[in-house]
């Protein structure tokens, strides 16, 4: 019987194939821009790093301002001050703990005639890697001893790796960045995680950085930090002077693998700003913040407000595009009252008919989800062209929203065609069959 | 005198499909007018005037990597390149780029004190050249002199003793009225005093979304630093020309730096309000494809209701009811569905715009607008009808008397 | 064959109960001919459609092929429907949509039948009423007379025992209606059991029983009996 009703609902989708095409590009329009949407917020919000997000905690202190908090909501800065950073890191109270900060450099190929080129970078400390679950396609980080002697230790990326070295196995050998001759310990095999967790302070989404260097070069003073530098106390001139400063830079990380781990890191930076307090800073002692990196993702809103303003949009979207489905099936279905009524005296059941008619509404459903489908992934391709290089990872269907695209084309026209299709089936036959 | 009393009665039997459609209208409604505010929002704020001559400036960066350079002298050679350059107006180097995103900003306040509230303002370095370079308009005293212009050392506090002000920055600093701000002192790091020495007209933040954003100071300062940027500016259509020829003589004057990052300032505004932009467009295509489906939902239904009644439609025909009285009907039909869908709608309207400013810390909705929606919303609707009206009109009046096909 | 006890249909609207049909009594056998006569909105169609299982009585029982029908529920009376009854109606109605071929079709398919087996009835009655040449062609293509013949071959095709009509000839001139009266009376020759509703005095004289409704009672008029000299059935 069912190839009988889909030959019924293709002949009456061709009969009226106008409102047909209407109904379907209603609801490939609606699925299309909820699919879009809703992508692009899934991704944003994504778990960049699952298998241990919640051991990973994210340390700020209030050094702020004490009459003008960092943020407006009270929380504290998104960075830390250098000397309050390294006090934390070099107290090693977590089983691992990273200290770090956005840096740029100067690349020098090794090839005369190849002109020399920036990097982005970051300078970390050795726990960066392991921590972080980094994957090496050559050798691997730099221990706590590199970062201590501050050895000229450098770890590439797999597209330096390529740029430079042809993609072979370069360990060991020398990168001149920065006017200075690293030695390179590791290559990073493809590492991209979305959201760029481990510093969203210049945006949350951006490319990992192409070159990691330990951080306690910074003090030297041979390349640029980068990112962003938020001061609001004067200080005095000179670099040792800024890095005694109350302005905010730096970033920690530690991994707290238990809650019991977690409580005692907590005391610990309590104990830490309420002795500082003592000396004058600290004016809110008690706004420490450890946060878990989805907490810190969260707590940063990394989900644009515009991605979250346009799904709602996309949402009342569909819903116009389904009242629209529901409204023309059920003045379709009312039109075929007397067809209804013949096929009742000849035998049809209200089951017969509530199946004939589910055919076909799921067949405009199954069309609109398809095209859909198609729809969103065109939406997708469009958002990356409008809003740019930042968003390219952010705008791909994956198995995941291909599958709920689906569920949603299904259900959202099993919802738009069921009350039409009850309609049909109370229809009376002995109304329809007589003569007007 | 209408025939609206058996209109509402035959409604009425049909409750569902006429609330289908005003439901259809009241969402639309709520989508459009809401949508439509927010693209003004963001035209409005893409509109907004940089202050700078944006067709005929660009700007690069130059980063030092060789050892041992002599920085000082190596900068103010590149400049009198660039100056010398036939067909550069200007130059001058500068730490921050308006729209840019990346920036320096800095507190100012009008008394010398640790505990007074100051007022943020981002901070230009340029020299004497600074406002022909980026072509602002100096509306009040006078430009920095090249002996004003001093150098400034990487991790240096000090700030200079004269400073040029935007106009928006002055009115803030001086209750509203930049006039008095020339001549008068402001006070940088709580207790260093700076005088105030020019106004110009307008000089936008590097951040477009800062509440600050107007607010922008000139310091004759020129940055010893490894990195830095030279903003230039071109005669009228030359600029395009120019960009890749200093580009290349820079590169090729010095082989221990690397020239990068050339933009101009189209560029930069294009990039700073992209997501805008893209904001903007999907809102407006919303709006577009939202109104076609409604309009052409309404026309299916109407053609549906017209097929279900051609014979009563002949049957009035029949009776003495001329064309336009059956156009009528169903245009009269579709209004008292739209407006039941338009004032279904209002409420949505407000109802969205509620938690759009509790939530995205929007502006509230103008009831003009809403009101504006309305009326729109009811002639698309009209719109959509009057072509099934049309069909129905044109029904003969001998249906009636004829079987059903 | 179609047993009708005390059958009444009243409709309740508002504060006013109209009744339909009064205590209608009927017996048919196996191979009767019946027409049913009688004025506008006697209840001539409700007897009908009660007839065909398209409505409910309100009161009364109703045996059909051995079958108590008030204890069918939706599913049974559609395969009554489909099995034991054919129905064919004044302005036809066949679908449009469908070409003849589908239209005869339609019954089949909710029989259950395959596809082998649908196809040679198809084939069949359509032959029968002279159309097989014609299958693909849509309703709209025939003419009225045409379009009857085809409801017919289309009420015959599961073979039902019972075949309702209900002013099958209302629409179409008189010659075409004097073709589709012989076709039912030799339809009726084999076997099956018709009740046709008709106003034409005519032919309702060619049936072998005649009835006659008013204000919702039945009258069974004797053979050769003028329409004025009526005895109530309810005491046959």
């Amino acid at each position: 019987m069912f190839s009988y009703y889909l030959k019924l609902a293709l002949l009456s989708c061709k009969r009226t194939w106008g409102m047909s095409l209407l109904m379907v590009l209603a609801i490939a329009l609606g699925i299309g821009a909820a699919m879009t949407t809703i992508t692009v917020n899934y991704l944003m919000s994504a778990n960049p790093i699952p298998q241990k997000s919640d051991q990973l905690f994210y340390v700020q202190l209030d050094n702020w301002e004490p009459n003008d908090p960092f943020f407006d909501n009270g929380d504290p800065p998104d960075q830390l001050t250098y000397r309050d950073a390294t006090y934390l890191w070099q107290a090693k109270k977590a089983p691992r703990q990273v200290i770090m900060s956005g840096m740029a450099a100067v690349v020098e190929p090794k090839d005369k005639d190849a002109l020399p080129f920036m990097v982005t970078g970051r300078a970390s400390s050795a726990d960066f890697f392991p921590m972080f679950d980094v994957p090496f396609l050559y050798g691997s980080g730099w221990d706590g001893a590199a970062d201590a002697k501050k050895e000229l230790v450098v770890v590439i990326n797999a597209e330096l790796n390529e740029r430079l070295f042809g993609g072979r196995d370069s360990t060991g050998e020398t990168l001149r960045l920065a006017g200075k001759d690293f030695r390179i310990s590791g290559v990073m095999a493809r590492w991209d995680p979305k959201p760029k967790f481990y510093d969203i302070t210049t945006g949350p989404f951006e490319d990992v950085e192409e070159v990691f260097v330990p951080f306690s070069l910074i003090t030297e003073q041979f390349f640029d930090r980068s990112g962003n530098t938020n001061c609001w106390k004067p200080t005095e001139s000179g670099f040792q002077a800024f890095l005694d400063s109350e302005c905010v830079w730096t970033q920690l990380w530690v991994e707290l693998p238990t809650s019991a781990d977690r409580e005692a890191y907590q005391s610990f930076i309590n104990a830490y700003t309420a002795e500082q307090h003592k000396f004058g800073r600290f004016a809110r002692q008690d706004n420490n913040k450890l946060s878990d990196v989805m907490t810190w993702l969260e707590q940063r809103q990394v989900v644009s407000d515009d991605a979250s303003m346009m799904m709602a949009m996309a949402l009342m979207f569909l819903a116009v595009c389904l009242l629209n489905t529901v409204g023309l099936l059920l003045a379709k279905f009312l039109g075929k009252a007397s067809e209804i009524g013949v096929r009742q005296a000849l035998g049809a059941s209200r089951n017969d008919l509530f199946l004939q008619h589910l055919v076909e509404s799921g067949m405009i459903g199954l069309a609109g989800g398809v095209l859909g489908l198609l729809l969103a992934w065109l939406g997708l391709e469009a958002v990356k062209a409008m809003y740019g290089d930042w968003i390219r990872d952010l705008a791909v269907l994956d198995l995941n929203m291909v599958l709920l695209a689906i569920a949603l084309a299904i259900g959202s026209s099993i919802l738009a065609g069921l009350y039409p299709t009850w309609r049909a089936c109370q229809v009376q036959p002995s109304q329809q069959l007589k003569a007007q | 005198m209408l025939e609206l009393g058996p209109m509402l009665r035959a409604l009425m039997r049909n409750k569902i499909g006429a609330l289908l459609i005003a439901l259809q209208i009241a969402l639309t409604l709520t989508i459009m007018v809401n949508a439509i505010f927010m693209m003004l929002a963001r035209s409005a704020q893409m509109a907004r005037p940089s202050g700078l001559d944006e067709q005929n400036t660009f700007y690069l960066t130059n980063t030092v990597f060789a050892p041992n350079y002599n920085l000082q002298a190596a900068l103010a050679q590149d400049l009198q390149r660039i100056r010398q350059t036939p067909g550069v107006v200007a130059a001058t180097q500068i730490n921050a780029i308006p729209l840019s995103g990346g920036g320096w900003s800095m507190s100012l306040q009008n008394k010398p004190g640790d505990d007074i509230d100051g007022t943020g303002v981002a901070v230009y370095m340029v020299d004497e050249q600074g406002i022909a370079a980026m072509g602002l308009e100096l509306i009040a005293g006078e430009n920095f002199a090249p002996s004003d212009v001093i150098w400034r050392d990487q991790g240096a506090t000090e700030w200079p003793a004269k400073i040029i002000l935007s106009q928006a920055m002055a009115a803030q600093m001086f209750d509203g009225d930049w006039k008095k701000a020339l001549g008068q002192t402001l006070y940088i790091n709580n207790h260093e005093p700076m005088q105030i020495t020019g106004i110009i007209k307008s000089l936008q933040a590097p951040w477009n979304g800062w509440d600050n954003v107007e607010n922008a100071m000139l310091v004759p300062q020129q940055l010893d630093s490894r990195n830095s940027r030279f903003f230039i500016r071109t005669e009228p259509g030359r600029r395009d020309a120019l960009m890749p020829q200093l580009e290349k003589a820079l590169a090729e004057s010095d082989k221990g730096r690397i020239v990068r990052n050339m933009k101009t300032m189209e560029q930069t505004r294009a990039e700073s309000y992209r997501e805008d932009l893209a904001t903007y467009n999907i809102l407006l295509t919303v709006i577009v494809v939202l109104t076609l489906i409604t309009g052409f939902g309404i026309v299916g239904l109407a053609m549906f209701s017209i097929n279900r009644r051609t014979r009563q439609i002949g049957t009035r025909r029949a009776l003495g009811a001329s064309q336009w009285q059956i156009m009528r009907f169903f245009m009269l039909e579709n209004l008292l569905i739209s407006g039941l869908g338009v004032l279904l709608g209002i409420g949505g309207a407000i109802g969205l715009n509620i938690w759009l400013v509790s939530t995205f810390a929007m502006t509230p909705l103008t009831p003009g607008l809403l009101l504006i929606g309305c009326a729109a919303l009811l002639l698309v609707g009209q719109l959509a009808v009057s072509y099934p009206a049309l069909i129905a009109a044109r029904i003969s009046p001998a249906t009636a008397t004829r079987g059903r096909a | 064959m179609l047993s009708m006890k005390n059958i009444s249909k009243s409709f309740a609207t508002d504060n006013v109960v109209t009744h339909a049909l009064r205590d209608i009594n009927l017996n048919l056998a196996e191979g009767d001919f019946v027409s049913v006569t009688g004025p506008s909105g006697s209840g001539k169609t409700t007897f009908l459609n009660i007839a065909g299982l398209l409505e409910s009585s309100t009161a009364g029982e109703y045996w059909l092929d051995g079958e108590d029908i008030s204890k069918l529920d939706d599913k049974g009376r559609s395969r009554m429907r489909n099995q034991k009854i054919g129905f064919i109606f004044q302005s036809f109605n066949l679908i449009p949509d469908l070409n003849l071929f589908d239209n005869v079709d339609v019954p089949l398919r909710y029989r259950g039948f395959n596809a082998a087996e649908r196809k040679k009835r198809i084939e069949y009655h359509l032959d029968q009423v002279g159309l097989a040449s014609r299958m693909k062609h849509l309703p709209s293509q025939l003419s009225g007379g045409q379009q009857q013949r085809v409801a017919i071959a289309r009420a015959l095709a599961t073979s039902p025992r019972f075949l309702l009509a209900d002013e099958p000839t209302g629409n179409l001139d008189s010659s075409m209606a004097q073709s589709v009266m012989s076709l039912l009376e030799d339809i009726n020759a084999n076997g099956t059991t018709i009740l046709m509703v008709t106003h034409d005095n005519g032919l309702a004289a060619r049936a072998k029983r005649q009835i006659f409704i008013k204000d919702g009672q039945a009258q069974e008029l004797l053979q050769g009996q003028p329409h004025h000299h009526i005895h109530n059935l309810a005491a046959v």
